[in-house]
């Protein structure tokens, strides 16, 4: 498969190029340069760069948005929030549109488990719960994200698939810290993203099931956040922090 | 619910409301009715269509949004921008949060909001349709809208401030005398009534959750989009319900 692969420089994308890299054709999209495997098209660019984006949409199957911010974020917090607002709503607008009309049949979007941080400890967290974003940028931006690529499999025919993960840190590099419910290995959240890939929904007349939603965490030995409706995609987290739990 | 009593009846003490988009297709039909009873802010990035002085603030910058909030009491936000690509987003996403940031910062409580109508012609088979699951598509206008009011939503919870969101299909002045031959139209609000739903907004202490969306419309009758909320938390009610103005004759057969 052809992929348009977004944040390929932040370690997500990394992980997903590592997952997916021996079996499929992947263009690596960011704003940062990205030293690749010569298997690889690289594309330096901006997602608000509409240009850029209908270009490396040519040829593609399969647009796999990682949702991750650029590495060069302004210092003043102002600055960064509007940055990081006009990427996840009018950058996602610009590659899901796009994605349609280059007739692209699967996006799949990486958004935030952060959405449920106001909840209490003591509920079982699952993708039937009100998201509840904060006005903290960095999480609020990537609930709107989540809604604007929704509506995309509302309009069109198109898979829409959206991940909402964890927090990103491997496991070996968090060894003897205390563990986090809402961590998760990057590597299992490529697995998630070529998971979700496979999912196919882009011909049915029904809107609601060209649009997936899936909760995407390690399992910790009592989780909060549930992502047994990721095994529909296949999704079995390997990098449980198994050692860091039993520390505490 | 809360009750009609929870309107503030009196205004001792004009409050101080910032407006933006004063000189828009709307602002310049509202500020008349506002004037007397508030201490406006008019704003805007263009002319006043009446010549009148309008404050210069682009919403897209949030220094200047910051600086007119200054002193005030509520915003009332009626920027929008729904045919460019860039400016859709800048104005009505990124406006409505850095209206938001600077209500949370300056501790404003009040804000009125409006859009995305994103109901009629997709519920219009439908009857008593209130609070309905949002469906604004991916058009520029109803994608924008749909982020500002999630934005609005985040601010109302996690800082307090009280947020009335309009939702209406169109704006005109009332039937100067009877219609004849036609219906009356769908979710469409006149003047006065949006005025009047603008000072309600303004007096109310609070709304549930502090965010709510109204249905308004002036004509009664059609039982489609309901008016029950706003009757029942602003006290809305058209005035008169210019559904009247669309009588058939009935003549007596001889």
């Amino acid at each position: 498969m052809r992929i348009l692969l977004t944040g390929a420089a932040s370690p997500l994308g990394r992980a997903i190029t590592d997952e997916l890299g021996e079996g499929h054709q992947l263009r690596l999209f960011d704003p940062e340069p990205i030293d690749a495997d010569e298997r690889h098209e690289v594309v330096t660019a901006s997602l608000t760069d509409v240009a850029a984006v209908w270009s490396a949409m040519r040829d593609i199957d399969a647009v796999l948005h990682t949702g991750e911010p650029p590495a060069q974020l302004p210092a003043d917090e102002l600055a960064r929030d509007q940055q990081l607002l006009d990427e996840a709503t009018r950058g996602t607008h610009i590659l899901c549109k796009a994605a349609v009309e280059a007739g692209v049949k699967r996006i799949v979007y990486g958004s935030s488990l952060d959405l449920f941080a106001p909840y209490p400890e003591d509920v079982y967290i699952s993708e039937m719960w009100k998201p509840l974003p904060t006005p903290a940028m960095a999480s609020m931006s990537r609930y709107l994200g989540e809604l604007t690529c929704r509506e995309f499999a509302r309009d069109f025919h198109v898979s829409v698939t959206a991940l909402r993960l964890g927090t990103l840190v491997r496991e070996d590099e968090v060894a003897e810290q205390t563990p986090d419910l809402m961590w998760l290995d990057p590597r299992d959240a490529a697995r998630a993203f070529a998971g979700a890939l496979e999912r196919d929904t882009s011909g049915s007349p029904v809107w609601s099931r060209r649009w997936a939603l899936y909760h995407i965490c390690s399992l910790p030995p009592n989780p909060k956040y549930l992502v047994s409706a990721a095994a529909g995609i296949g999704f079995e987290p390997q990098h449980n922090f198994a050692a860091n739990w039993r520390s505490v | 619910m809360v009750a009609k009593t929870r309107l503030a009846m009196t205004m001792a003490a004009k409050k101080k409301v910032l407006f933006l988009g004063a000189a828009g297709l709307i602002g310049p039909y509202l500020t008349p009715g506002l004037v007397g009873d508030y201490d406006l802010r008019l704003t805007d990035v263009k002319e006043h269509p009446d010549g009148i002085e309008v404050e210069h603030v682009d919403v897209t910058d949030y220094a200047q949004v910051l600086k007119a909030a200054q002193g005030m009491d509520a915003i009332m936000n009626f920027t929008v921008n729904r045919r460019d690509a860039d400016l859709s987003f800048h104005v009505n996403t990124c406006g409505a949060w850095h209206v938001m940031r600077a209500a949370a910062k300056l501790g404003i409580r009040k804000v009125v909001h409006s859009g995305p109508q994103a109901v009629r012609f997709i519920y219009d088979h439908d009857f008593d349709v209130d609070q309905v699951p949002s469906r604004p598509s991916t058009g520029l206008y109803g994608t924008t809208k749909l982020l500002s009011a999630e934005i609005c939503r985040a601010y109302a919870r996690t800082h307090g401030i009280q947020i009335v969101n309009f939702l209406f299909n169109g704006l005109h002045d009332p039937p100067s005398g009877p219609i004849e031959g036609r219906d009356f139209p769908v979710m469409s609000v006149v003047w006065d009534d949006l005025i009047q739903a603008c000072k309600q907004a303004l007096e109310l202490e609070s709304v549930p959750g502090g965010y709510q969306e109204f249905n308004l419309h002036s004509h009664l009758g059609h039982e489609k989009y309901s008016l029950e909320r706003a009757r029942e938390i602003l006290g809305f009610e058209p005035r008169p319900n210019m559904a009247e103005f669309y009588r058939r004759p009935v003549r007596e057969v001889a």
